[in-house]
């Protein structure tokens, strides 16, 4: 702390002259409003895409059409209603998986509810219910066929030439044993809510039985994702009604880990040493001899740099494996 | 094979999975999918463990649609708010979920209050009409608000929450819990305009939390349901900013002042002063302890 020196000399020379206070407000433009293409209120009303939503309520109109309203500004054929309410029930439990793990972890902590089921809503990222990313992917693949006037069974083979098969959202030999998925697309098919989506995620599936060793099928995540998709959700809208969806049932585990009891307290949970695969054990320097064996991290040249970051892989939670992970998948891009 | 370890080992009575099927509270989860069942329905199998009526799933159903989007509130807010760092969206409605505190939302609060009073009604040998005006008498002299009244916006009275109770009666689920609701609104009325106040309007926390508790539904599982519902909200409301608002808002070039705007920043904490130099920060930081002027800043 005492080493450390007063570097105000070293600010720009203007520095010392710039102004205190706060910015006068804007009087040049339109005050700040919340913009809003979804939905306002006033006194008397709450109004969605121009629906009043007490008026919904009363007209019979429930949870399911109001998301059709919500996300596509229009009220459900009955069909579309039934399929969305039927991919509801198959997001909504998936037994002790990431979002029901977290939901009970920070129940733990004997926070509230709502922070728990929040925290659920976090396990949805890249690779577990990717969502955003699996409908990405069909949109890119198939504006790619519009362009190329590639067939479906096309641009299917080229979809899974390019990308490595265990990186193919949506296929996986997670459901081989498991009816759902192919019972999600029947269904859809069945209401006549069934199709471009749905029909590429089969041909996906079908392509990359070909090419793979092992069996391979349409999962989970492919059978809601295409099937959202062909209701008209955006991949974005996808992602975040799946997520939601989810986070009723983790309030449910957060209740249940609340009711079977055992709060931890700060400081209570152990790491058996069993566990430790970091650097291993040895005696805090005096804090005299710091700088005889501290080394600062700069690199003065390439050279030492690809070296630097080349130790540093070595060590687990740096960000430096992580780092390299992406440079070569960007290589491989 | 894909490794397939449980991420924990604990016990759970909602639910179980293997590589054929999930089965929620005895039931598979795709049989139920496939028979007709709706997600309302397995909402009272996931909290409740038991198949509801067709009349209370459409209770249910309709609650929660009339409850998702409220425009504007601390949830839609915050979902917005976070969505302009541009984090993933699942931090956004996270934050939008996280927003149901003590004051927005349906908390459990309501929920709590009603089934301590009628517990009390049972014990004391009280009728549902007597023991809500011994409620109401109670949380008004200690100077308590009673859950589920007033909304900030609505002044006039929450647009949601008189249809809600009409629906909750024609739908013939009444019972317990709407007629103490109902008793409570009485003599909060009456006791507001023999003190010559406004009457406090039933908002859509006591009318909605009412019906979900005659659904059956704990003070806990009505809260979940009530905030994670809006979580759909939520995400509507940060992919609108995603797809149509500028990160950061705080951009000069648009023809109304961004939220994020300087001139949106209104200062009023302590006046502008210097840095004090290394040299004099000790006895600087003593002499600035010593005058305890620092205090009325602290949070």
């Amino acid at each position: 702390m005492g080493s450390v020196k007063d570097l105000r000399h070293l600010l720009p020379p203007e520095y010392k002259n710039r102004e205190y206070g706060t910015v006068p407000p804007d009087t040049t433009r339109e005050p700040f409003r919340w913009v809003s293409e979804i939905s306002y209120k006033n006194v008397h009303r709450i109004v969605a895409r121009g629906y009043d939503t007490t008026e919904l309520m009363m007209a019979g109109y429930g949870l399911v059409d109001v998301l059709f309203v919500v996300f596509q500004s229009r009220i459900p054929t009955i069909e579309e209603a039934k399929m969305l309410d039927y991919i509801l029930i198959m997001a909504l439990e998936d037994g002790l998986s990431s979002p029901a793990v977290i939901s009970r972890i920070v129940a733990k902590s004997n926070a509230i509810l709502t922070q728990a089921a929040a925290a659920s809503v976090l396990a949805f990222g890249h690779t577990y219910g990717a969502f955003q990313d699996f409908g990405n992917m069909l949109n890119n693949y198939l504006s790619r066929a519009e362009k190329e006037g590639k067939t479906l069974e096309e641009i299917a083979e080229i979809l899974v030439k390019e990308i490595p098969l265990d990186k193919i959202l949506g296929v996986s030999d997670l459901c081989l044993k498991d009816p759902a998925p192919k019972r999600i697309l029947r269904r859809a098919e069945d209401l006549g809510v069934a199709g471009k989506y749905i029909k590429f995620i089969k041909e996906i599936a079908k392509a990359a039985q070909k090419v793979g060793e092992k069996p391979i099928d349409v999962d989970m995540l492919g059978a809601i994702g295409a099937t959202m998709m062909d209701l008209g959700f955006s991949p974005e809208a996808t992602w975040g009604i799946i997520a939601v969806t989810r986070a009723f049932a983790a309030g449910a585990h957060y209740i249940e880990e609340v009711e079977r009891g055992g709060f931890l307290k700060y400081g209570q949970t152990l790491t058996p040493k069993e566990l430790y695969d970091g650097p291993s054990e040895k005696p805090v320097p005096p804090i005299e001899e710091r700088n005889n064996i501290a080394k600062p991290a700069v690199c003065r040249t390439l050279e030492e740099w690809k070296k630097a970051i080349t130790e540093r892989q070595k060590l687990y939670g740096s960000g430096w494996k992580a780092l390299a992970s992406q440079l070569e998948e960007n290589e491989e891009k | 094979m894909t490794e397939r370890m449980p991420l924990i080992q604990t016990k759970t009575s909602i639910s179980y999975k293997t590589e054929e099927k999930t089965v929620i509270r005895g039931y598979d989860l795709s049989e139920l999918a496939e028979k007709g069942y709706t997600f309302c329905d397995v909402l009272f199998i996931l909290f409740q463990g038991r198949i509801p009526t067709e009349v209370e799933s459409r209770a249910l159903s309709l609650e929660m649609g009339a409850f998702l989007e409220h425009s504007m509130s601390p949830s839609a807010a915050a979902a917005i708010a976070v969505a302009t760092g541009r984090p993933d969206l699942p931090a956004a409605i996270a934050a939008g979920i996280s927003t149901f505190g003590a004051v927005h939302g349906p908390g459990a609060n309501h929920g709590l209050m009603l089934n301590t009073y009628l517990k009390r009604a049972l014990e004391e040998g009280k009728s549902i009409d007597e023991i809500a005006k011994i409620l109401v008498d109670e949380y008004l002299s200690s100077g308590r608000r009673i859950p589920g009244f007033g909304q900030p916006q609505h002044i006039d009275g929450d647009p949601r929450a008189e249809p809600l109770h009409i629906l909750h009666e024609a739908l013939g689920l009444a019972g317990v819990y709407y007629e103490l609701q109902r008793a409570i609104e009485k003599y909060f009325k009456e006791k507001r305009e023999k003190e010559g106040k406004k009457p406090v309007p039933v908002n859509v926390v006591g009318s909605g939390n009412t019906l979900l508790s005659d659904l059956g539904f704990s003070p806990l599982a009505a809260w979940c349901l009530g905030s994670i519902c809006r979580g759909y909200s939520c995400a509507a409301h940060a992919i609108h900013h995603y797809k149509k608002g500028h990160a950061w808002a705080a951009s000069r070039r648009e023809p109304m002042v961004q939220m994020l705007d300087l001139s949106m920043i209104k200062y009023v904490g302590p006046a502008d002063r210097e840095v004090p130099s290394p040299e004099e920060r000790q006895e600087y930081a003593k002499k600035q302890k010593e005058e305890g002027e620092y205090k009325k800043w602290v949070l």
